[in-house]
C-alpha cells in the first residue's frame, strides 16, 4: 500500500481533538471530587465551538475525494452534518447540567462520553469503508449504552441501558454479518469499490449480495428506529436521563441517517431499485405504527419515543426518492426536527422531578397559566412535530412529501400527510392540558433555569424562523448533497 | 380621493394590521387589563376595516382581473412567491372579512369574560389568516394561510366553547386538517405537472411556480385521468370546509360549542374559504375534472340542501338550528357553482356574501339571548316579542333574509342559483327549491316559537331588550341586507369579470347567450 501522506491526518484534526477534550474531561473528574455539572458543560461547549471552528477550516482544505486509504471522506454532505451534530450536542450538553446538579450525579464522566459519542457521530459522518463505519458507530452506541445507564439508582435507567445495550448489539452483530457477507462478494469494504464490484458479484452470488446488503440495511434500520426494528426505543427512551433521550432521538439517529445515505448512495446502487421498495415498505409501516402506537400513550417521553419513530418514517420517505430534491428534503429535515425535539425535550425537563416525576400529560395541566412563554415555546414545537405552518416543520414535511411524490411514490406520501394529519391528535393532547385544563396542587411548576430557556428559546426561533425564511438552509443543504446514485 | 392605496401594499396592510395588533397585545398589555384590551384589539379591527374600504372604491371594474398586485420573491429554491391580488369575488370575501371581524369583536365585549388577552390574540391572528387566504395569488402562500388559520380558531373553540368544547375543537382540527394535506399532495402533483413531471406524466417544462394564474392557464391541457385525481384531492379540502354532505358532522359540533364571534366568523368567514377554493381552484384549473365529477359534486349538494333542511327542522337547540340550516344554505351556493354558467356561479358567489352575513347575524342574535338566559333551547321561550320587541323586529328581518324573501339578499342570491341550476338541469332546480320551503318551514317555525304565544315561562319576564352596543353591530347587517335585496347591482358588477372568466375557463365554448349549456362529450357519457 503507498504511504498516506501525513497531512491528510491533520483532516482527522476535529475528531481527534474533540476525543483528547473527552479523555481530559474523564482524567479530570476521576480525580477526588471531579468536575462540577457546570464546569464541565462550560469545557464541552468550548471543546466542541472549538471542533466545529476545526471542521470548518478542514473543509476547506480537504480534498472531495476520499482520504486516508479511502477510509474516511470529507465531502459537503459530511461536513452538513458535522455541524449538524455538533450543535445537536452543544444543545444537548446546556440540556443537561441541571439535570445531573439536581440528580446529584458525577458529571465530568456524563459529558465525556458525550464527545466520546459525538466524536463517534462525526467520524460516522465521514465514513466511506464499511470497517470504518462500523467503528464509529459502535464508539457511538458504547458512549450512549453507558450514557443511558448513567443514573445507576434509577431501575428504569438500568432497564433502558440494558435493554439498549442487548438489542445494539444485536443489531450490530447482523450488520457486521451483513458486511461480511458484502466483503464476500466483492473482496472490498470500501464503498465505491463495493459498488464497483457489485454488478459482477451479484451476478455470480446473487444470495450472498442480497442476504449481504438486506442485513446491512436492517441493522441501519435498527439504528434510526424503524418499525419493525424499533422495539427498542420506547423503553430507551423513557428510561434514559431525558438529555440523553434527547441526545438519543436527535444526534444519533441523525448519524445514522447519514450513514444510512451514504451507505446506499455510494456502495450498493446496484440494488437501488430492491432497495427503494424495501424502503417504502419500512417507511409506511413506520409512519403508521409510529403515529397510531404514539395515540395510545400517557406518558410524555413515551409518546415522544413513538414519535421520533414516525418521524423517522417521514424521513425515509426523503431517502427512498433517491433524488437530488428528496436528499437536500432529508438535510432540510433532519435540522427542523433536531431543533424541535431538542426544544420539546429542553421543556420535558423544565418540569421533571426526581424519580421521573412530570412526565405525564396531566403534568402539563393549566401550563399555560402558570408558565405562558414555556407554554407557548411548546404550542410552538408540537405545531412544528405536526407539520404546521409557520415553522420549519412544515416545510421540510413538504419537502419530504413532494420528493416522494415526484420520484413517483404516491401511495407513500398518500400514507404520509395521513398520519401526519394523524399526529395532530396526540401532539395537541399537550396543548389541551397547557391551555385547556386547570392545574391542581399536584402538578409541578417548572423551574426555570437560564441555560434551558435559552436552549428552548433559541430552538423556538429558529424553527419558526426556519418556516418563514427556509431558503437559507435550503441553499446550504443543497450545497450539501452526496452524488446520484 | 383613495389614490394612494396605489402608492402602498394596501392588501398586505389590510392582512398584517390585525397580526400586529396581536403582537402588540402580547408583548405591551398586560393580561390583567382585560378592558383595555378588549378596546385596544376592536380598534384595530375597525382600523382594519377602515383600511379596506377603498379597496371597494377604487377596485376598477372595467380593469385587469386581479388587482392591487403585490409580488416578492419568497422561497426561490422552489419557486413560492409571495404574490398577492383580489379580482371581484376576493374583492367581495375580504370585505366581508373585515366588516365581520369588527362585528364579532364587539359583540364578545359582553361575552367573554376569562382569558380576555389569549382571547383577542387569537381572534386578531384569525383576522390575519382568512384575509390572506382570500388575496394569496400563489397556491403555496393560499396553503400557508389555510392552515395557519386553523390554529387560532381551534383554541377559540377549546378555551371559550360551550360544554363538549374538547371535543368539538379537536373534532374540527382533525377533520379540516385530513382534508387541507390530501390538498396539498393535489397542489403539488400540479406543481411537478407544470415544471418537470411526475409519474411518467411528461412535465410542461416550465419554471417551477405556484403561482394560481399560471395554473390556470394550463389547466385545458392536463390529462384527464391526472384531473380527475386532483379534483379529488382538492375536493376533500374544500368539501370539508364547505362542509358538503357527508363531511359536515363536524360543523354542528363547532357551532354548537364555540363562543358567539366564533361561530360568526366560522359562518360568515370560514366556510366560504371552502366554496371559494371551488371557485378559484377546482373550477378553472380541472375543468376536465369538474365536468367527469359533476353527477357527484351536485348530487351531494341536493342531498346537503334537503338534509340540512331535514335536520335544522328537528333542533330543539336554536344554535344547532342555524348551524345545520348553514349546511342546506352552503348546499345552495355549491348547487348555483356547479351549474356551471354565470347566472349560476353569480348567485353562489353572491350567496356565500349573503349567507355569510344572515346567519353571521342569527347566530349574533342567538348569542344575544343566550347571554341573558343562558339557555339556547327553543322551548325554554315563547312570547318574547311583547318584551324585546326590538330583538324581535330585526329577528324577523334576518329570518326573511334566510328565507330568501324578496327585497331581501337572500332572494337575490337563490333566485340566481335556481335559474342557473334550471338552465343545466330542470330538475336540480326543482329539488333545490324545496330546501327553499323547508327553509321557511324550519325558520318561521322557529321564530314563532320564540317570539309569539303566551309568555309561559316567567324567567322571561324580565329579559332586556337590545342594547346600543347590540344595536351598533346588528344595524350594518340590517342595511346590507336590504341594500343587497333591493339593489344588488353594485355587488353583481364586480363579479361579472371573474365569473365570465371562471366559466370560460370551464368550458372554452360557454356563450352567455345559450341558455342551456351544452354538455361537453365526457359528461354526456357518464350521463348514459
Amino acid at each position: 500500500m503507498d504511504q498516506i501522506p501525513f497531512q491528510e491526518f491533520l483532516f482527522m484534526l476535529p475528531e481527534g481533538f474533540l476525543l483528547v477534550a473527552g479523555m481530559i474531561l474523564l482524567l479530570t473528574s476521576s480525580a477526588g471530587r471531579g468536575v462540577s455539572s457546570r464546569t464541565a458543560t462550560l469545557f464541552s461547549l468550548m471543546a466542541l465551538a472549538a471542533t466545529a471552528v476545526m471542521v470548518h477550516w478542514v473543509a476547506g482544505e480537504a480534498p472531495d475525494e476520499p482520504i486516508l486509504a479511502g477510509m474516511f471522506v470529507l465531502d459537503g454532505y459530511a461536513v452538513y452534518w458535522k455541524y449538524l451534530l455538533l450543535l445537536a450536542t452543544a444543545l444537548t450538553a446546556v440540556l443537561s447540567t441541571r439535570f445531573l446538579e439536581e440528580a446529584g450525579y458525577r458529571a465530568g464522566e456524563f459529558f465525556s462520553l458525550l464527545l466520546t459519542a459525538t466524536t463517534g457521530m462525526l467520524l460516522m459522518a465521514g465514513g466511506h469503508n464499511l470497517l470504518s463505519i462500523w467503528i464509529s458507530l459502535e464508539l457511538m452506541a458504547l458512549s450512549s449504552y453507558i450514557l443511558a445507564g448513567y443514573f445507576k439508582q434509577e431501575t428504569r435507567s438500568n432497564e433502558a441501558a440494558l435493554k439498549y445495550f442487548i438489542l445494539g448489539a444485536l443489531s450490530s452483530g447482523i450488520m457486521l454479518y451483513g458486511i461480511s457477507l458484502l466483503y464476500g462478494a466483492t473482496g472490498s469494504l470500501g464503498l465505491t469499490e463495493i459498488a464497483a464490484g457489485m454488478p459482477a458479484a451479484a451476478a455470480t452470488a446473487p444470495t450472498l449480495a442480497a442476504i449481504g446488503w438486506l442485513m446491512l440495511a436492517i441493522g441501519l434500520f435498527f439504528k434510526v428506529s424503524a418499525v419493525p426494528f424499533h422495539i427498542w426505543t420506547p423503553d430507551v427512551y423513557v428510561g434514559a436521563p431525558t438529555p440523553v433521550t434527547a441526545f438519543l432521538a436527535v444526534g444519533s439517529k441523525a448519524a445514522s441517517f447519514a450513514i444510512l445515505v451514504r451507505i446506499f448512495y455510494e456502495a450498493l446502487p446496484h440494488f437501488a431499485l430492491e432497495w427503494q421498495v424495501v424502503t417504502a415498505a419500512v417507511a409506511a409501516v413506520t409512519m403508521i405504527w409510529g403515529n397510531v402506537a404514539a395515540l395510545t400513550q400517557n406518558n410524555v417521553k413515551r409518546m415522544l419515543a413513538y414519535s421520533s419513530i414516525g418521524h423517522a418514517g417521514y424521513i425515509l420517505m426523503g431517502v427512498l426518492a433517491m433524488s437530488e430534491d428528496g436528499l437536500w428534503a432529508v438535510l432540510f429535515y433532519m435540522v427542523a426536527y433536531a431543533l424541535i425535539t431538542l426544544g420539546v425535550f429542553g421543556t420535558v425537563i423544565l418540569l421533571e422531578r426526581k424519580e421521573y416525576a412530570g412526565e405525564t400529560y396531566e403534568d402539563y395541566a393549566g401550563l399555560a397559566r402558570r408558565a405562558p412563554y414555556l407554554a407557548a415555546m411548546m404550542l410552538i414545537f408540537m405545531l412544528a412535530l405536526t407539520g404546521l405552518p409557520p415553522t420549519g416543520g412544515f416545510f421540510g414535511k413538504v419537502y419530504l412529501f413532494a420528493a416522494a411524490l415526484e420520484a413517483g411514490w404516491t401511495w407513500v406520501a398518500v400514507v404520509g400527510v395521513l398520519t401526519s394529519a394523524l399526529s395532530l391528535y396526540y401532539y395537541l393532547g399537550i396543548v389541551v392540558q397547557m391551555y385547556f385544563k386547570e392545574s391542581d396542587d399536584s402538578t409541578p411548576s417548572p423551574r426555570p433555569a437560564g441555560g434551558l430557556v435559552a436552549v428552548i428559546s433559541l430552538c423556538a426561533i429558529v424553527t419558526v424562523l426556519l418556516g418563514i425564511f427556509p431558503d437559507s438552509l435550503v441553499e446550504f443543504a443543497r450545497a450539501s448533497l452526496l452524488p446520484l446514485p | 380621493m383613495f389614490d394612494w392605496i396605489h402608492q402602498v401594499p394596501i392588501l398586505s396592510i389590510v392582512t398584517y394590521l390585525p397580526l400586529v395588533g396581536a403582537l402588540a397585545i402580547i408583548f405591551l398589555m398586560k393580561k390583567e387589563n382585560g378592558d383595555g384590551i378588549r378596546k385596544f384589539a376592536t380598534i384595530v379591527v375597525f382600523v382594519d376595516l377602515l383600511v379596506s374600504l377603498p379597496l371597494w372604491f377604487e377596485f376598477d371594474r372595467a380593469g385587469e382581473l386581479f388587482q392591487f398586485r403585490e409580488s416578492a420573491s419568497w422561497i426561490p429554491s422552489i419557486g413560492v412567491r409571495y404574490e398577492f391580488g383580489i379580482d371581484g369575488i376576493a374583492l367581495l370575501l375580504v370585505m366581508l372579512t373585515t366588516l365581520l371581524g369588527v362585528i364579532a369583536f364587539l359583540s364578545s365585549w359582553s361575552a367573554i369574560k376569562t382569558r380576555e388577552k389569549e382571547y383577542y390574540v387569537f381572534m386578531l391572528l384569525l383576522q390575519t389568516g382568512m384575509l390572506g387566504v382570500f388575496m394569496a395569488m400563489d397556491f403555496f402562500l393560499f396553503y400557508v394561510f389555510w392552515e395557519v388559520m386553523l390554529v387560532p380558531m381551534y383554541f377559540l373553540i377549546g378555551i371559550w366553547g360551550g360544554a363538549r368544547k374538547l371535543y368539538a375543537a379537536i373534532k374540527f382540527f382533525l377533520y379540516t386538517l385530513v382534508g387541507s394535506v390530501l390538498m396539498l399532495l393535489g397542489i403539488l402533483a400540479l406543481y411537478f405537472y407544470n415544471s418537470t413531471g411526475l409519474l411518467g406524466i411528461e412535465g410542461l417544462g416550465n419554471p417551477k411556480t405556484f403561482s394560481i394564474t399560471q395554473f390556470h392557464d394550463i389547466g385545458a391541457s392536463i390529462p384527464a385521468d391526472m384531473q380527475f385525481w386532483i379534483f379529488l384531492a382538492f375536493f376533500v379540502g374544500f368539501a370539508i370546509k364547505v362542509p358538503m354532505f357527508p363531511f359536515h358532522t363536524w360543523l354542528p359540533d363547532a357551532h354548537v360549542e364555540a363562543p358567539t364571534a366564533g361561530s360568526v366568523i366560522l359562518a360568515g368567514v370560514l366556510l366560504k374559504m371552502g366554496t371559494y377554493g371551488f371557485v378559484r381552484f377546482s373550477l378553472p384549473i380541472l375543468p376536465q375534472g369538474t365536468h367527469d365529477l359533476l353527477p357527484w359534486m351536485v348530487g351531494l349538494s341536493l342531498i346537503g340542501i334537503v338534509y340540512g333542511a331535514l335536520c335544522a327542522m328537528a333542533q330543539k337547540d336554536m344554535k344547532k338550528l342555524v348551524a345545520y340550516s348553514s349546511v342546506s344554505h352552503l348546499g345552495f351556493v355549491m348547487l348555483g357553482i356547479f351549474a356551471l354558467n354565470a347566472t349560476g356561479l353569480n348567485g353562489g358567489i353572491l350567496q356565500m356574501i349573503n349567507h355569510g352575513l344572515s346567519t353571521g347575524a342569527l347566530f349574533l342574535l342567538v348569542g344575544v339571548i343566550y347571554e341573558r338566559r343562558h339557555t339556547r333551547m327553543i322551548a325554554e321561550y315563547g312570547g318574547l316579542s311583547s318584551k324585546m320587541p326590538l330583538f324581535a323586529t330585526i329577528f324577523l328581518i334576518i329570518t326573511m333574509s334566510s328565507i330568501g324573501l324578496p327585497t331581501l339578499n337572500g332572494f337575490v342570491g337563490e333566485f340566481m342559483i335556481l335559474v342557473g341550476a334550471f338552465n343545466h338541469t330542470w330538475w336540480w332546480a326543482l329539488v333545490g327549491a324545496s330546501g327553499i320551503v323547508l327553509g321557511a318551514a324550519y325558520m318561521l317555525w322557529m321564530f314563532q316559537r320564540v317570539f309569539f304565544g303566551p309568555m309561559t315561562n316567567p324567567e322571561n319576564e324580565n329579559l332586556e331588550d337590545l342594547n346600543k352596543r347590540e344595536l351598533l353591530y346588528l344595524m350594518p347587517i340590517v342595511v346590507l341586507c336590504f341594500w343587497i335585496g333591493l339593489y344588488p347591482k353594485p355587488f353583481l358588477a364586480v363579479l361579472e369579470k371573474p365569473v365570465d372568466y371562471i366559466v370560460r375557463k370551464v368550458d372554452a365554448n360557454y356563450d352567455a347567450n345559450v341558455v342551456a349549456l351544452p354538455a361537453p362529450a365526457s359528461s354526456a357519457e357518464a350521463a348514459d
